[in-house]
């Protein structure tokens, strides 16, 4: 789903190998990703899978491609050096922004390239991982700028720094209304009495989690050459997986990763810690789920392709794979990963040879002897939306009803389910007027009305309108109409006067059918034509199929 | 219609004709009339031969000349409604015992047309005239004068544009001379339709006077600006008298008591006129001379000068015996180049009829349709396909929800239960799952469902054969921007198939099949995709003949923790197709919209 940008130049540079852009796209699906654009340099990949947020930078497509062209193979290993550093974590943060995880990254090179792959991939996981920053926040801070130990704690909120971008102090409160990042995301906070805050040793403000950095350590640039990444959040697990995938990528960039001691009083942590995860399944499912007949050796040679590692023990697979993985839930997984190396179109494609009897839907039958009968009365079929809005259906009628609502729709036009076919068609009709007439439409389509007795508190019901336009019709002739189509449906029907709002009075009937269905007849009357718009006469039929 | 002195044939004069016409075969009506070796009146000669050919003994043909019927076609006619022979037998007494036949009123059969004696161009003219030119004609004739365009509709008895273009025709033809003469045409302005509605300001005026001397000031009938004129044209017609004291008192007359009884002319005339436009030529002058006085009056009137239409007819119009065009006035020649009017056929919604050859498809491939109900529970359209509560497709932007009604029913307790499980451990599918706490009240949001696969999920918690075929034709609705490319509401074909010992490359091979029947795709390709609900997942692009390599649609293997955790052992293999971009290929359009176009037009005149 995430549309990644990255520099061909630097993705070919990661990999060590050059494409053309037909080799690009086909190396791309490797990493389920679809070139959206290219120009020049500029790429626009979308990445397929939401669960692979170590996709979603240059360095992470880089990754998964060089398995697959075979500059690497197995699992990516990352060693962690040992840091000093140390961050307090305090317990008052608890109901607040209670988790975080961090690391040091040294002797990095950062080029303007680099520094966009670490907003963006801040960004994205931020974004859809984190849940707009609500799960996880991401800070990127220059190392040298950090002094000593540090502190993440619940600060006051008249505590001051100068955020990023700003040149002068700010309170934490005033930032919140101040700073366009305080806007955007200060409702995380703003309810606490206090907000989460970072400092070092010498109580020099790195940032307000998950708002901004500060304007001093919080500043990177292409002259940083050393970096400390934050990362916070509510679970431990996931604040730890998105500062293992900001590591990677940035290890790949010729970083050293050194560990941070994360200190919450009675228990410490080491992060980032990167694991091996496992999972175990019999080796005949690969070939029983894709049809295929790989031996050990090729299931083994495909696994190290898709940076995994595989080793049979007796009957079983047993399948290691990095900890940033967290896509890989179930054997079937690990499955397709062997599939994509093999390449899906290497595989042949086998016909079902079952048989089974087709048929439609009951219901469907019933209704499609309709719609021929209503062809063969010279009737032209429509189609109008189901989605419309009270305006048509309710006010336009001269009608008070309940419609079928929908909570968050884009548009009053699209905000209530269809109750009646009629409105739609008059509204059809009132965009045709400089069509010849007579104008003879019908629609045979479901529309929604609320019962509680139902599962889904609705009922859909199938219905049928035909409307029939020329200066000269009139009750008599749709009732002509009618009857054909009642005599040929074999359906027994009574005709009862009633008074009908839309309706002219003393042209309009309700119809009964013996199986119980109703349904209405008449001439439309002149307030709902001047309501539509409508200028010729208007005889109309709506009946439940 | 009876003929005035028309004598009623005798039998013998009858056969007197036949023998006649058996002698000589296709002359005109007039040489056969001066052929027959005893002299009879015209007319009656003429009732003579109408009968004939309503008997079917003789025919008028295209050239004007008769004919007889020949003796098969006699013999078949006679033969296959003998009743019609005692019919005849009885005719011919009627004829003449009453000689009231009514030759003009029983054309059920068709006849050739009469020309009579015309030369060949005014023949045609003569045949080919409309009934209001017909009409005309004989008003005409009758009249024996000139008539204004407004006589002409009133003693023709047609509407008055159809009057109008019959001069026009008319005159073309050479039937008839028309002139326009300008006249000028009088109808009410803004006082005069007020003083219609509520009378004469002077009438009102004198209504509220009575008898004694009223002062000026406690008239309080009529508005200050209108006294004076009411006054003058009081005063002028000796309607009231007049004195000065401290202020102008007036009284009524005896002429003001008489003009109080009755109606005056001038509001005759109002009446006359009412709310049309009349011709001032066509009043008398009396009435010309009271118009003149409301006239005067302001903004009584309203003059227009308009050219008037005349006609008169010519010698050749004359000539066209009216009578017996009139005659046959219901069976006129028609010119088989003139434009008709446009009528078209029912027809099926193009898209629509798409839909029902894909679905006719499906069932010959063996598929069964599925229910697809528009609202459905979040539990079907995410739950039971294993897409997690917390996922970001399932946010309010991302998807539509219910707020009336808001929360529908869930399916037994054991397979709630199930997909609970499946949630947040993985189930009976040895997964690890996706480890939250799963909210039976989420599930139970309505909404409107936002892909086909919702009803799968409810076709495999309903129960399902082995071996199966399911698939449905879903609306959709999603809070998509709606372009070119995307609608609020779209379509989709899906469904899956499940059996015993079924494989991704059986998915792979049912894919293809689908590209080269509904599509004509000419290869296909498989590309790794992702779908929440399926493992291994795949998209599926065909080669089209004319646009290349186009997206066709996405499948895969519905992920173990749906089936296993619904009991069904078999893998099922799912499928979608873009129903909608199929639909433009074959129909040829650009834009998805016009898919569901409202343009009357459009639809008339496609396939």
């Amino acid at each position: 789903m995430p549309t990644i940008e990255s520099s061909k130049k630097d993705l070919e540079e990661l990999i060590g190998k050059k494409f053309s852009k037909e080799e690009l796209m086909e190396v791309l699906l490797c990493v389920k990703g679809e070139l959206d654009a290219i120009e020049e340099d500029v790429l626009k990949i979308d990445i397929k899978e939401t669960n692979r947020p170590d996709l979603w930078s240059t360095e992470g497509i880089a990754r998964g491609i060089k398995a697959y062209v075979g500059k690497e193979k197995g699992i990516p290993e990352y060693k962690v050096l040992k840091g000093k550093r140390k961050v307090f974590i305090d317990e008052k943060l608890n109901g607040i922004r209670p988790k975080g995880a961090y690391a040091e990254i040294r002797e990095i090179k950062i080029t303007e390239e680099v520094l966009l792959q670490i907003i963006q991939l801040q960004e994205k996981i931020c974004q859809s991982f984190g849940k707009k920053r609500e799960q996880i926040a991401i800070g990127v801070f220059d190392l040298d700028k950090v002094k000593g130990n540090c502190k993440y704690f619940a600060a006051e909120p008249s505590m001051e720094f100068v955020p990023l971008g700003f040149n002068e102090m700010m309170s934490l409160r005033e930032i919140l209304i101040k700073h366009p990042k305080g806007k955007e995301y200060g409702k995380l906070i703003e309810e606490f009495e206090k907000f989460p805050l970072l400092v070092d040793e010498n109580n020099e403000v790195l940032s307000m989690p998950p708002i901004i950095n500060s304007d001093t350590s919080g500043k990177v640039t292409t002259e940083t050459k050393n970096l400390f990444v934050d990362v916070t959040g509510f679970n431990q697990e996931l604040v730890n997986t998105a500062l293992k995938i900001m590591c990677m990528a940035l290890a790949d960039r010729k970083g050293k990763i050194y560990s941070v001691e994360l200190n919450y009083g009675k228990k410490k942590l080491i992060s980032p810690e990167f694991k091996k995860e496992k999972i175990v399944f019999s080796l005949k499912e690969v070939n029983e789920l894709l049809g295929t007949e790989f031996s050990k050796k090729e299931i083994l040679k495909l696994l190290e392709k898709r940076r995994m590692q595989g080793t049979v023990k007796g009957k079983n697979l047993v399948v290691d794979y990095g900890d940033y993985r967290k896509d890989i839930i179930h054997s079937w997984d690990v499955i397709e990963e062997i599939a994509i190396a093999f390449d899906y179109n290497k595989l042949v494609p086998e016909t079902l040879n079952v048989f089974t009897l087709g048929s439609l839907e009951e219901e469907n039958k019933g209704i499609n002897k309709a719609r021929e009968l209503c062809i063969g009365f010279g009737l032209q079929e429509i189609a109008s939306n189901h989605l419309t809005s009270k305006e048509v259906q309710s006010k336009k009628m001269f009608l008070e009803e309940e419609f079928v609502e929908i909570a968050n729709s884009v548009s009053l036009n699209w905000e209530i389910f269809r109750k009646k076919l009629l409105p739609e068609s008059l509204d059809f009709l009132s965009k045709n007027k400089h069509c010849s007439y007579p104008q003879k439409i019908f629609e045979a389509g479901r529309c929604v009305e609320l019962n509680e007795s139902k599962e889904t508190g609705v009922e859909e019901k199938w219905k049928l309108c035909i409307c029939i336009s020329h200066s000269k019709t009139n009750f008599n002739e749709m009732k002509s109409v009618f009857e054909a189509l009642a005599r040929e449906r074999k359906t027994g029907f009574k005709l009862k006067e009633a008074k009908i709002p839309f309706l002219e009075e003393g042209r309009s009937a309700l119809i009964e059918f013996s199986d119980g269905k109703k349904g209405f007849i008449g001439e439309i009357s002149r307030k709902v034509m001047e309501e539509f718009g409508l200028e010729t006469n208007v005889s109309v039929l709506e009946i439940e199929l | 219609m009876a003929k005035k002195g028309l004598h009623s044939p005798r039998l013998d004069t009858i056969s007197m004709v036949e023998e006649t016409i058996k002698k000589n075969n296709g002359l005109s009506k007039t040489e056969l009339w001066k052929k027959l070796p005893k002299q009879m009146m015209y007319q009656t000669f003429s009732t003579v031969i109408d009968y004939l050919i309503e008997t079917k003994k003789i025919i008028l043909n295209t050239e004007g000349k008769i004919k007889l019927v020949l003796e098969e076609e006699k013999e078949k006619t006679e033969g296959k409604e003998s009743l019609k022979g005692t019919e005849e037998a009885n005719e011919r007494k009627e004829i003449k015992e009453t000689g009231k036949k009514e030759i003009g009123t029983q054309k059920k059969q068709s006849i050739e047309v009469f020309k009579v004696d015309l030369d060949d161009k005014t023949k045609k003219i003569a045949v080919e005239l409309s009934e209001i030119e017909r009409k005309s004609l004989k008003a005409l004739n009758e009249e024996k004068k000139e008539l204004s365009v407004q006589e002409l509709s009133e003693k023709a008895g047609i509407e008055l544009d159809s009057a109008r273009r019959s001069i026009q025709w008319l005159n073309e033809k050479g039937l008839g001379k028309a002139r326009i003469q300008k006249s000028v045409f009088v109808s009410l302005g803004k006082e005069g339709l007020n003083a219609l509605k509520l009378g004469l300001p002077e009438k009102n005026f004198l209504k509220e006077l009575g008898t004694e001397w009223k002062k000026i000031s406690e008239i309080k009938s009529i508005p200050k600006q209108e006294i004076n004129i009411a006054l003058g044209n009081a005063k002028k017609k000796g309607l009231i008298e007049l004195k000065k004291e401290k202020e102008l008192i007036i009284k009524t007359t005896e002429k003001g008591k008489e003009f109080l009884k009755k109606k005056s002319e001038e509001e005759l005339m109002l009446e006359k006129i009412g709310e049309k436009e009349i011709n001032t030529d066509l009043l008398s002058e009396k009435e010309k001379e009271v118009l003149k006085f409301l006239g005067f009056r302001k903004d009584f009137l309203k003059h227009k000068e308009k050219g008037n239409e005349f006609i008169s007819i010519t010698e050749k119009g004359k000539e066209i015996k009216t009578s017996e065009i009139l005659l046959n006035a219901k069976i006129r020649k028609y010119n088989i180049q003139d434009p008709v009017q446009e009528i078209f056929p029912g027809k099926k919604q193009p898209y629509y009829k798409f839909q029902d050859e894909i679905k006719q498809k499906l069932v010959s491939l063996g598929f069964k349709e599925m229910k697809n109900p528009l609202i459905v529970q979040e539990f079907y359209n995410f739950d039971v396909l294993f897409q997690p509560q917390n996922h970001p497709a399932r946010t309010w932007t991302d998807t539509y929800k219910l707020k009336k009604p808001q929360y529908g029913k869930l399916p037994e307790k054991r397979i709630v239960n199930a997909i609970k499980a499946a949630h947040e451990n993985g189930g009976k599918a040895k997964s690890k799952g996706w480890k939250y706490t799963w909210s039976e009240k989420i599930a139970s949001q309505l909404m409107p469902s936002a892909h086909g696969t919702a009803h799968s999920a409810r076709q495999l918690v309903k129960g399902i054969e082995v071996p199966g075929k399911y698939f449905s034709t879903a609306r959709c609705f999603r809070p998509d921007v709606v372009d070119a490319t995307h609608l609020i509401e779209f379509n989709q074909l899906e469904g899956f198939v499940l059996g015993k010992d079924f494989t991704f490359r059986k998915l792979l091979g049912l894919l293809k099949e689908f590209a080269t029947e509904m599509a004509g795709a000419e290869k296909v390709k498989f590309l790794p995709d992702y779908y929440p609900f399926t493992e291994p997942s795949v998209q599926l692009n065909a080669l089209h003949p004319n646009l290349g390599w186009v997206e066709f649609g996405g499948a895969g293997i519905f992920r173990a923790e749906i089936t296993k955790n619904l009991g069904i052992k078999e893998k099922c293999l799912a499928w979608g197709l873009g129903m909608d971009r199929l639909a433009m290929f074959k129909l040829k359009l650009n834009d998805v919209r016009e898919l569901f176009s409202h343009n009357l037009n459009w639809l008339r005149k496609g396939e």
